[in-house]
């Protein structure tokens, strides 16, 4: 599902933030990215999602060669991959229904089309009871479960989580944490980027370590290894 | 297609609403180019106008000697007649233009007096030269002012050029002050469009962010900060248009005053010139705000 072969990225000259690293993620799996800030975590989703582009390397989607995207189609790789970041990025005057449509009203999807699709993924994520409340009446928890909600609009094939728990308190992280294994379950590939040691070896998964750049740890069943 | 626009023209009117000072501002300061730019067409129309009405009345005459015979005059006429600039010569005998003379003041018996007491014929045979056209005049006059004939006694071109000079003159001082004027106020346009535009997009940033993150085309992003420059555009034409007419009816009487026997009627010219002017000032005024807010969003709303 996802290949990347020596792909380096520097910013500057001098400073290697992805160096020489290549790895391989089949379709259906769950991997988490793990390691200290500054290990080139987000660099490395910022490439998946057309954000930045490498300097060196090749990097597949699917079977698409995003290596050298041009910017008119990362749109098109956007809704391919469902995103999650720490920072909610729901906007606070629409309702958690409306946030949702919000994802299939800029992509051009037709008004029914938009009501058939909000409410189930509403129901998946477990907000249909609050659909009509707006961000700041709901939980950090539900925030980031109306943000998973609207990840899934278009069906991704991949669900690139940067750090989905980071603003959230451990209960409200498992929850989330649930909720990404049960989308993993429906066939949906995701990717989640953490330093969270403790959900990382809750879920028993395949964790990559990152450090400084380059991949130092790539385990089948693994654990967050503290160096 | 028409859910694409719709949203897009809601999202624009979104961006307007939400700066509604900004916005207000910014039409203002169209609609005061684009008032500068009509109040200096009108000069130029009534300039125009003016410089007609002096140049109809121009008024060409040769005097010739009172013993030519008429055969001679009537050759002269005819080789004055092949000249390009005129267009028509009528010869007026010394007895036509002594019944004339005194036809035309027959009410004053001081002049009738003195013609009796006179009694013979004071007036000269004369031609009156029609030019083929206004702007051939100026031609035409200088042409018999070097026109030797030994039976001419006197030209008398009335001659309106001193006036027609100043006409010009004064015209083209306000032409000058008046493009520099335009372009203070286009380049201020354009700066305070893209500055309403990059505001906007400051306050859509949040929309913006997620717009690109759940895959919304460049297009579909640009488009409503595009659309609110047309939208500017376009009401910053009706207001101008809304005000200039009342405006253009108030000057009308003074002009027609002025003008006084000519046809000058400034509404009409604007209404039967419609959208020769106001659809092109509409199509710059486009190109220029579109123009800006591209800028904007090629800068601040980048994907």
């Amino acid at each position: 599902m996802i290949n990347i072969r020596d792909v380096s990225k520097f910013y500057g000259s001098k400073v290697g933030a992805l160096q020489d690293i290549s790895l391989d993620i089949q379709a259906g799996e769950f991997v988490s990215i793990v390691g200290q800030s500054g290990s080139g975590k987000t660099t490395l989703v910022k490439l998946l999602i057309g954000e930045e582009k490498t300097d060196t390397g090749k990097l597949v989607v699917g079977e698409w060669d995003i290596t050298n995207l041009s910017w008119s189609h990362v749109p098109y790789l956007r809704r391919q991959i469902g995103v999650i970041f720490q920072d909610f990025k729901l906007l606070p005057k629409k309702t958690l229904t409306e946030n949702v449509a919000f994802a299939l009203q800029v992509c051009g999807q037709k008004p029914a089309r938009i009501k058939k699709i909000v409410p189930s993924v509403l129901k998946i994520v477990g907000l249909e009871d609050k659909k009509d409340r707006y961000p700041g009446e709901v939980s950090g928890g539900e925030q980031q479960r109306a943000v998973i909600a609207r990840s899934l609009v278009h069906q991704p094939k991949i669900l690139l989580a940067d750090e989905p728990t980071g603003n959230l308190d451990s209960i409200n992280a498992n929850e989330i944490i649930d909720l990404l294994l049960k989308i993993n379950n429906f066939g949906t590939t995701v990717v989640l980027v953490t330093h969270n040691r403790e959900i990382v070896n809750r879920l028993k998964k395949r964790v990559i370590t990152m450090d400084n750049g380059y991949i130092i740890g790539d385990q089948a069943h693994g654990k967050y290894i503290i160096r | 297609m028409f859910t694409v626009l719709y949203r897009i023209i809601k999202l624009s009117l979104q961006d307007i609403s939400r700066n509604i000072w900004l916005s207000i501002v910014t039409v203002t300061i169209l609609i005061l180019a684009l008032f500068s730019v009509n109040s200096l067409f009108t000069v130029q129309v009534i300039s125009q106008n003016a410089i007609e009405a002096v140049k109809s009345k121009v008024d060409i005459n040769l005097y010739l000697k009172n013993n030519t015979n008429e055969e001679d005059i009537l050759k002269l006429k005819s080789q004055l007649e092949k000249m390009p600039e005129v267009k028509k010569i009528n010869y007026i005998s010394q007895q036509e233009a002594l019944s004339s003379f005194r036809q035309k003041n027959e009410t004053n018996p001081e002049i009738v007096q003195a013609l009796r007491e006179l009694g013979k014929n004071p007036l000269s045979p004369s031609l009156v030269i029609l030019p083929v056209n206004t702007e051939s005049t100026d031609l035409l006059i200088n042409n018999l002012r070097a026109y030797q004939s030994d039976i001419i006694e006197s030209r008398d071109f009335n001659d309106n050029t001193v006036i027609l000079e100043k006409i010009n003159n004064i015209t083209n001082s306000i032409n000058q002050v008046g493009l520099i004027v335009i372009a203070i106020f286009i380049l201020v346009s354009i700066l305070v469009v893209y500055n309403s535009i990059r505001v906007a997009i400051y306050t859509h940033r949040r929309e913006i962010n997620i717009m690109r993150l759940v895959g919304a085309s460049t297009n579909f992003i640009y488009m409503p900060f595009i659309v609110s420059a047309l939208i500017y555009s376009l009401i910053s034409m009706a207001v101008i248009i809304a005000i200039f007419y009342p405006l253009l009816t108030l000057l009308q009487p003074y002009l027609e005053v002025f003008f006084m026997g000519y046809n000058v009627d400034i509404v009409s010219y604007f209404t039967n010139n419609f959208w020769s002017i106001f659809g092109l000032e509409l199509l710059i005024v486009v190109i220029i705000n579109v123009f800006a807010s591209l800028i904007a969003v090629k800068r601040y709303a980048k994907v």
